[in-house]
Order: C-alpha cells, then structure tokens, then sequence
C-alpha cells in the first residue's frame, strides 16, 4: 500500500534545492518582496489607512497629493491613499477567492475526466470547449450581467472563465501519469478509485498545478481590476482600483493623481504576483527547470 | 384664448434680428460644428423619443408653436388659434405660404396626417404621442380600429380645428413636429434617411453612423435665417474630447456634459468663451411612504430634507455651476414662484425633528437603499453620507441598470432615490402634473395629495395664465409645505461658442435652431 | 489532412450553438429591460411599451424567440437593436466590423517581430543583466492592465507633451496609443515563449552542427534558431488573437473607438441583447475559426504532429 516511491525523494530534494535557487533568483527575489508589500498592506490596510476611506469631505475635493493628505483626494474629498490601501484588501479577496474556487473545481473535475474517462470525460471536456470558445473577458462580462454588481459576481464570474484551464491541465497530467507503473500497481492491488486520486496522484500532479496557479493569481487580479473599471465589478462605496482609474480617467486632465498613483498600485501588483509566479515556474517546472 | 397681440410684438422684433442678420450675413458662409454624444436614435419626427434625436430633429421640424430666447412661447407654423367656447377644442389658421423640404405646400392635411401617424400602432410613435390622448377618437387609432383621427378636422388647407375629450388649455404650446403628408409615398418606408420632410430652417441630408448627421440650409425657410450653409453634428462620444476639438478649432460649439464642466471653468481661456444657463430640469429626492413607513412622518422627511448641505453639494459635485432648488418649478418656466426659500441645511433642526419623530440618533430606522444610476454615483454617496452622519439613519448606496430602475420607479417600487424631470415645454404644469400628480404614470414616489390635484386638475381647465400660474404655485407650496420631496438643485447648461459664431440661443430648453447663426 | 479539417469544422457546430444558446439565455437572465431601456425617461406610455414588446417579438414564448432567433441568424437576420430604434443589428455591427481585426492585426504585426526579437536576444545573453532586464520588461509588459498603462501613456504624451490627441477614431495619431497599449502585452507575451523556445532550440544537435560548420553565430541565430521557432509561436498565434480581442474592448472603450469591441460593451450595458449576441457569436466564430486555420498550418508544417491529439 505504501508503493509510492516516486513522490518522496523528489520532494525532499526539492525542498532543500529550492530556497537556495529561490535566493539565487533576482527577479523571484524581487517579485516576493513586492508581494509581500501587498500582503501586509491587504491585510492592515484598516490600520494603516490615515483616513476613514468613506469619509466624504466636500470641503476638500480633488486635493493633490502632498499637505494633509499623501496622496491627494477624489471628486469627493475621500483620501486616495487609504482608498488605495483597501483597494489592496479587495483585490487580493477576490483573487484568494477565485483561486481557492478554482483550483476545488478545476483539479476535482480534471481528475475525474482524466482517470476515469468515459462519459464524465466527454460532459466535463465539452463544457470546457463551450468556455474556451468564448473570449473569456465577453464571457466574464456577460456572467457579471446576468448576476448583478458585486463582490460575489466577480468572483464567480472569474470563477467560470478560470477553471476550464485548471481542468485541462490536470486533465492531460493525469492522463500521463495514469499509464505510470506505480498506478498500475495501486489498482492491481484493489485500491480504492478515491484512494488513488487523493493518495498517488494528487502529490504528483501538484507541483505544476501550484505554478499554473501562482502564474495566474496577477492575471485574475487584472481581470477583476477590469470588470470593476467596466463599471461590473465591486461596487461603491467599497473601493477598488479598477474603478478608481476609471474616474481618475475621466478626471486626468485637470486631476491625474487619482489615476496614476492608483494605476501604479496596481501595476506593481500584479508585476510582484508575476515576477514571484515565474519564478515559482522556473524552480517547479520539470521542463524549464534544468535550462 | 387669443395669443395674437402678443405675438405681432415678437414678430416685430423676429423681422429686426433678421435684418440685422442679413446685413451681417454679407461674409462668406459656412457650416456650423457642433458635437452630440452618440448616434441619435432616430432622426424621424414619429418615433423621435430621446433628447440627442430632439437636437437634431428640432432643427428640421416643427409645430404650432415654438420657444423664443427668453424661453416664451411664440408662433410658428401656426400663426394664431382660438380656444373652442366649451374648453374643449382649438381651431388652428395655419401659416400660409409655406413649403415642406419635399417643395409641397405645409397644409392641415400634414397636422392630421402626423397625429394619425403618431397613433397609429404600425409606427411606434414616440414622445410627441402621449400629448394627443386627449384628441376625440385618439384611442380608436391607438388601438388600430381605424387609421382616421376622428377629432382633428380639416377645414381648409390652413384651418385644423382640433376636438378633445377634456380641457387641456396648453395643448397649442405642445412641441409637436409637422411632417409631411407625402414623404413616404415619395421615398418608401426609410424615407427618414432618404429626404427631409420638415419644414424647419435645415433640411436633413446624411447620417453616417458613428460619425456625423449632415444638415444643410432651407433656402426657402419662412422665417428668419438661415445664413450657414448647414450644421453638422459631429458624434463625439466623450465630451473631453469635444472639448478638445473645440479647443483645436474642430468644433464651433460645444454642448458639455458634465464631467467636462470641471475642465471648461478649470480653465480661464474656456471659461471666457462659455455660456451658462440654467436647464428647465426639476431635481428631486423621492421618499415613497409605501415602501418605508417612517417617511409617512412629515418630521422626518423634513428631517431628510434639512440634512444635506445643498450649497456644498453645488460646489464640491457641480464645480459651482448649480444653484438650489427651492420648489419644483425652475427658473425661466411660466409658474415659477420667486418668493419660495430654498431648504436649508440644519444638521441641528433635523436631529431634534428625528427625535421628535420617535427615533432620537436614527435608532429604530430599519434599513434602506438610496437607489440611483451610475451617472448619480457621487449624488447618492454623498445623501447616504450625510444621512448616515446627520441622522444616523441606515443608508445603503445602491447603483442600478437605467432601464430597469425607470420601470420599477414608474411602478412605485423604489423607496428612495434622487431623480430628474426635464420640461419638454415651458410652462410649470409639465413639472407639477406629471412628477407629482397623484394619477400620473410618472409619480414615481406616490405622494399623493388630493387638494393638489384638484389644483393641479382646475389648472389644465385654465385658460388664463396669470390666473393659472396662482393655482401652480398653490399647489407647489403644498407639496413643499409637506415635505412631499426635497427639491435640490438646478444644473446650469454649459456651452462652449467660438468667438467666430454669433447668434447661438442656450435657452433653458437646450439650444433653439440654428438658423440664428452667423460666422465669420 | 482534408478529413481532419473538416471533421474540425463539424465539431464547431456545436460549440457555437452552445455560445448561442448561452448568450440568449444570458441576455433573457440579464437583470433590466431592453424595451423601457429604449423608452425615455419620459415615455412610462404602458400602450406604447406593448406595441413596442410585440413589435420586437419579445411577447412570444422563450422557445419560439429563440428559434426564431436561430431561423434569422441562418439566413443572415441578425434582429433590430433595442438602442437604435428599428435600426438592424447587422447595419450597427457592419460599420465597427472591420474596426477590431484592423485594430488587433496591427498590434500583432509590430508586437510579432519585436517579441521575436527581444525574445531571442533574451535567450542568447542568457543569465546576463541583459537578459534580466529584458525580462523584468517583459514581465511589466504582460502585467500592466492596458487601462492602468493607458492612464500613463494618456497622461504624458496626449496632456503632457501633447504629440496626440487624449481620444477620438480616424487619424493616424489617434490610433497610435491605442495599437501601443495593444502590442505591449502581445509583444511581452511572444518575447516570452521566444525566449523559452530558443534556449530549448540552441541546445539541439542541430544548432552544434551548425556552428561546428564554423558558420558564424549571427547566421547560426538568425537564420536557424530563429526559424526553429517559428513553428512552435504560430501555434499560440490564435491564443494571442484571443487576448487582442479581448484587449479591444477595453481600449476602444477608453479611446471612443467605434469598433465591435466597445459596441459589445456598450450594447450589454443597454441591454441591446440583438447587438451583443451577434458580436459575441462573430468573435466566437472568429477565434474558433482562427484556431482551425492556426491548427491546420501547424499540422501542415510539422508532419509529426498527430493531428486530433493537440487537446491539452
């Protein structure tokens, strides 16, 4: 039963290798600083906010940056630098969410297509080509139009676009493996279906799985950051960045602050969840690895 | 009701200008640019039912009567009428001598013609319909029992006497849009993209979708003008960018939306060339009494009222371009009533009236949604922020799809929102009898007072208009007197005009044609 | 090769009636009404609202508007639009058709060669400052959301430096933001795989061959590396098609381009359902039937490929 020679070993070695290859990463180095950055600041934005990031303030519309408030104020008089710190908090919510969503649904049906074929195969896989058939941003705007604004519809929306690509992968890995001896060996020996999936291949599906999801947390940050810009997202008084660069846009000329500094936040983001993703990839990922 | 006399003094004063104009007019002609939002839905008079299709088919069209630049009514394709003895009917002498855009004489035939086209349930009539459902046999025709509109006889070809169920003293002032009778034997059932069949100053030539509608001068024009060759409506759909272009010299006048409100006075050189003037628009905080029990109180809609600072709304939302609201008929609409004080903002007063009321701190409150459309946005933000604060009242922001929240505003289901109401002629009545009419469609927040409407119903039977005007401002004064809403503010228009073009006329009611216009 | 690609043709039947079906039954779910959407604000006239729901179908059952839909797409007959009173769906969409592609294959023509090149001159300074800098670039490239980007490239050249204009459709400098914010991403993503496919191809025998012939290493890069590469980035030419559509509607909804792009956007926000269904299943049909064409090119050049096995 404990025929799993294959997952031990590797791991080990993996672990020792990896934070050394890590270090030795400058731009993994980099995009672990920056996401770290984020990270903290998502999770005390309400500390570290000098505003309260609703207070409306008439009185002081469209501050620039500088003076009591660091990085200026909105059309209404609310504090961009707090707002921007909250924004972090609702991002990463979101992007936590769709990922947790996704990777449940993507590896469990994945498994299923990929082990045990047949009919399930055909359903989940032709589900999976209808999804892939749309654009996926026009899918995920139609499925924000139909469930209303809010936090919940993105993150299903992102949800429904995002684990089609999950299920595939583990799909085709699955499939590979499944012709492995170890396998073979697992089912000559009356284990259970269940059993096989959880205890032998999941471990060793799980590495690229874990690049596939890294790479893709900065994507779906942008993709929620779009809906909001679009006007589907979150919706106020929450902030978000999308929607900030939105009205910064509309006001950039005689007020760019909101949209730059929010826009940075942004980019930086994603470029720290990206940079840390890759590599992630480079360390995990058999095939690039020995390069 | 005979509105002659005062019409020769205006005529008078029309044929100055035009004199004027024509001495001007001696430099070279040119064509006038100027920016729409997006496409207009329609360019024909039938279906014509939203605001960027009004600008253009304003220019081309048009009815009995029209609007000066003071905002008063005048003659136009009618030259007078009288008002039946019984209330309940006009006979219109119509305008001679003048010729529709196809070269036909513009005859009562082409009144009953577009009323009956306006019913008809093929054509799917738009705005101007609803101001015919008082016409003898208006409903036959809607209803497709026959194409004939019984109440709308032709005399001669410039006397059209029209019959109507009750009195509807305004009816001769409705902004109705004349076309002519033999457009679609002419040029098929397209004949709106193919020809003109107004009789207005510009004469339609082409629209290209998503870019620009085309007009051209009506060289044989009855009245004044025009001096341009034609006017072209470019379809800009940011205003940033028509701003820009107006700065670049690619547009001569600019309509401003706004979110470029803030640029334009932002900016001394645009500000110089700005004109501002307040739009004939109504803006109101709906509290419905079925929906939230506590607004049943009048204390705590005043408290509603008196929570919000009107002056801070107009210099932090409306960059200053704004003034308040006192009752719910704006300034330059017949039946305004100067004396009526605006709401003030008394965080102190309001409170103390909450407490009043039986809930001291907003305790007790259940929740609510103030409800709005995202161009609103920051309007709603801000009353839920003040009501929050003020009051302690649990107030949620809620942002909805437009279409959505007309309907379920028109069927009384959202409890409280603020809205709008633009007057589509210059007389209070269209403002009291629609928005707060207890039997109209658009009472959308079902107050309803029946001393009001027993006002509001002596008023249309009316015909004298001072007379009129005192029933107006009663009844306003009980909707205010109640705190039935809470007016808010007025918007100025904005519009941007080059120091090239002269005789551009802003009026309450948006531009007025074009035909006024002179360049250099 | 004939059968595969026609049996590829037949399976996009029912892919696209799914994308049918599914956007009807999205528009039907979609909270707000198209026809008091396309009544002002001032037309709450409960007759008129009748005439109007006949006279665009909307009171027959579900199941006959759908077939009815599906009848009218066959011969062409894509409905009326809701927001351009009686206007037909396929006259809007005809005059933004072009719009996109033009919009999307330009982008692709500049972003190609420069992801090829920055790609390659990654791959041959491997490990050096070069080639980290070139990647942090391209990390930024593919991380910056194209209306994040668009606020900085608006602000300093169109505001600031005033070399074009903030927005607008029609002229040469009105499209260069737009094509940038396009290529950015699309030249990062190929720069990307050209690097990685490089540095697999340097490593073949056939590389050493070709320099232990004494070639010299730029004919060695440029003429054999390269080509290798070729074959693998025409494969994800219809991925990155995918994302240019896709980056469309974003930038022509910044830059008030009249393309499908923003129609779509715009046209969902109206619950225009005529306008939307048409445009999502043109892009549908478009980046499947990219897709094919990449997939039998692909075959067509590398005869090992097992046609049909290219799933995963």
């Amino acid at each position: 039963m404990r025929q799993v020679p294959v997952i031990g070993p590797i791991r080990r070695g993996l672990q020792s290798d990896f934070a050394l290859r890590f270090r030795r990463s400058r731009n993994a180095m980099i995009g672990s600083v920056l996401v770290s950055i984020v990270l903290v600041v998502a999770i005390f934005a309400p500390w570290l906010a000098p505003y309260d990031y609703e207070q409306i303030n008439m009185l002081a519309i469209w501050r620039p940056p500088g003076g009591e408030h660091l990085l200026g104020t909105d059309a209404l008089g609310r504090d961009v630098f707090s707002r921007i710190l909250i924004g972090a908090r609702v991002s990463l919510t979101v992007a936590g969410s769709v990922l947790a969503i996704t990777l449940t649904i993507g590896v469990t049906l994945g498994m299923i297509a990929g082990y045990f074929g047949g009919w399930a195969e055909t359903i989940i896989m032709r589900t999976v080509d209808i999804i892939f058939a749309f654009p996926e941003l026009i899918l995920a705007i139609l499925v924000a139009a139909v469930l209303g604004t809010g936090t919940t519809t993105v993150i299903i929306a992102l949800s429904l676009v995002w684990w089609p690509g999950i299920a595939r992968l583990t799909r085709s890995l699955v499939l590979s493996l499944r012709e492995e001896m170890f396998v073979d060996a697992a089912i000559a020996s009356g284990t259970r279906s269940w059993r096989i999936l959880l205890r032998h291949l999941l471990p060793n599906i799980a590495s690229p799985i874990i690049v596939r999801a890294s790479v893709g947390v900065g994507f779906i940050i942008m993709a929620e950051a779009t809906l909001s810009f679009l006007g589907i997202g979150v919706q106020e008084p929450t902030p978000t960045w999308g929607g900030m660069i939105r009205d910064g846009l509309a006001a950039l000329r005689t007020d760019p602050h909101l949209a730059l500094f929010t826009s940075l936040a942004l980019a930086i983001t994603i470029i720290g969840f990206n940079l840390l993703g890759d590599g992630l990839r480079d360390l995990l990922d058999p095939k690039v690895r020995d390069r | 009701m005979k509105m002659s006399n005062r019409i020769s003094g205006l005529r008078a004063g029309s044929a100055l200008v035009t004199v004027l104009v024509l001495a001007a007019g001696a430099a070279q002609a040119q064509t006038l640019r100027t920016n729409i939002n997006a496409d207009p839905a329609m360019v024909d008079p039938i279906t014509y039912s939203e605001l960027i299709a009004g600008d253009v088919i304003g220019n081309i069209y048009e009815g009995f009567t029209a609007i000066n630049e003071a905002g008063d009514v005048i003659p136009a394709l009618a030259e007078s009428w009288d008002a039946h003895d019984d209330n309940m009917g006009f006979t219109f002498y119509l305008r001679p001598g003048v010729t529709t855009h196809l070269g036909n004489e513009f005859t009562a035939d082409d009144v009953k013609y577009t009323f009956e086209a306006l019913l008809n349930p093929d054509n799917q009539g738009g705005l101007n319909a609803r101001y015919l459902s008082t016409i003898v046999g208006a409903q036959a025709v809607t209803a497709g029992e026959t194409t004939d509109l019984e109440g709308v006889t032709v005399i001669d070809p410039h006397t059209v006497e029209v019959r109507l169920t009750e009195p509807d003293v305004l009816f001769p002032i409705y902004p109705f849009y004349f076309m002519d009778d033999a457009a679609v034997e002419t040029a098929g059932d397209e004949w709106y993209l193919q020809t003109s069949a107004g009789t207005g100053p510009f004469v339609f030539e082409t629209w290209d979708r998503g870019q620009r509608v085309l007009l051209s001068a009506n060289e044989n024009y009855w009245g004044e003008g025009p001096s341009i060759d034609g006017v072209e409506f470019l379809i800009v759909p940011s205003g940033d960018t028509a701003v820009s272009m107006f700065d670049a010299g690619e547009l001569d006048v600019v309509y401003a939306d706004n979110p470029s409100i803030r640029r334009i006075l932002q900016t001394p050189e645009l500000a110089e060339q700005s004109l501002q003037v307040p739009a004939a628009q109504i803006r109101y905080l709906g509290m419905n009494q079925n929906l939230y029990e506590p607004f049943q109180d009048a204390r705590v809609r005043e408290a509603v009222c008196i929570a919000f600072d009107r002056q801070a709304m107009i210099d932090g939302l409306y960059e200053g371009a704004a003034f308040p609201l006192a009752g719910q008929v704006t300034p330059g609409v017949a039946g305004f009533n100067a004396n009526l004080e605006p709401m003030p903002y008394d965080p102190d007063r309001a409170q103390a009236l909450l407490a009043e009321a039986g809930y001291p701190g907003g305790e007790g409150l259940p929740p609510i949604n103030i409800t709005s459309t995202e161009p609103n946005r920051n309007d709603i933000l801000y009353f839920a922020s003040q009501l929050q604060q003020v009051l302690g009242m649990p107030v949620e922001v809620e942002i909805v799809e437009r279409g959505s929240h007309i309907r379920n505003m028109n069927a009384g289901e959202v409890a409280f929102f603020p809205w709008g109401w633009s007057a589509g002629y210059p007389d209070g009545l269209y403002f009291l009898s629609q928005v707060w009419y207890g039997p109209s469609p658009y009472n959308r927040s079902r107050w309803q007072n029946d001393e009001f409407d027993a006002l509001i119903d002596q008023a249309r039977a009316t015909a004298d208009n001072d007379a009129r005007y005192g029933l107006y401002n009663q009844a306003e004064e009980i909707l205010i007197g109640e705190y039935g809403t809470c007016p808010t503010t007025v918007r100025m228009q904005l519009a941007l005009v080059s120091p090239d073009v002269e005789g551009v006329r802003l009026t309450p009611f948006r531009f007025l044609p074009f035909n006024s216009v002179t360049m250099n | 090769m004939l059968r595969y690609g026609v049996r590829r043709l037949l399976g996009l039947i029912p892919v696209l009636l799914a994308a049918v079906i599914l956007t009807f039954l999205a528009n039907q779910a979609v909270p707000g009404d198209p026809i008091t959407g396309l009544l002002s604000d001032q037309s709450g006239d409960a007759a008129l609202e009748a005439r109007l729901r006949a006279a665009y179908g909307l009171d027959r059952p579900l199941w006959q508007q759908f077939v009815d839909y599906i009848l009218g797409v066959l011969q062409g007959d894509f409905g009326l639009s809701f927001r351009f009173a009686q206007m037909p769906v396929i006259d809007i969409i005809g005059e933004g058709l072009l719009i996109s592609p033009v919009l999307a294959l330009s982008a692709l023509a500049i972003a190609f060669p420069l992801g090829m090149l920055l790609g390659t001159i990654a791959a041959i300074r491997q490990n050096s400052w070069v080639d980290t800098s070139i990647i942090l670039v391209l990390v930024a490239g593919i991380s910056v959301p194209n209306f994040a980007l668009a606020s900085f490239l608006v602000y300093i050249f169109a505001l600031q430096l005033d070399w074009v204009p903030v927005a607008g459709w029609g002229s040469f400098s009105q499209a260069i933001i737009p094509i940038t914010l396009l290529v950015v991403p699309t030249s990062a993503y190929i720069a990307r795989l050209n690097r990685t496919y490089m540095l697999e191809v340097l490593r073949t025998d056939y590389i050493r061959t070709a320099r232990a012939k004494g070639l010299r290493e730029k004919i060695v890069i440029w003429r054999h590396a390269v080509r290798n590469t070729l074959v693998p980035l025409l494969t994800t030419v219809g991925i990155i098609l995918g994302g240019l559509l896709s980056g469309t509607f974003v930038v022509e909804t910044i830059f008030n381009i009249p393309g499908l792009g923003s129609l779509a956007i715009q046209a969902i926000f109206a619950r225009d359902y005529p306008v939307t269904m048409a445009i999502v299943l043109l892009f549908t049909v478009f980046y499947a039937g990219i897709n094919l064409i990449v997939d039998l090119l692909y075959s067509a050049i590398d005869p090992r490929i097992r046609l049909g096995d290219r799933a995963a």
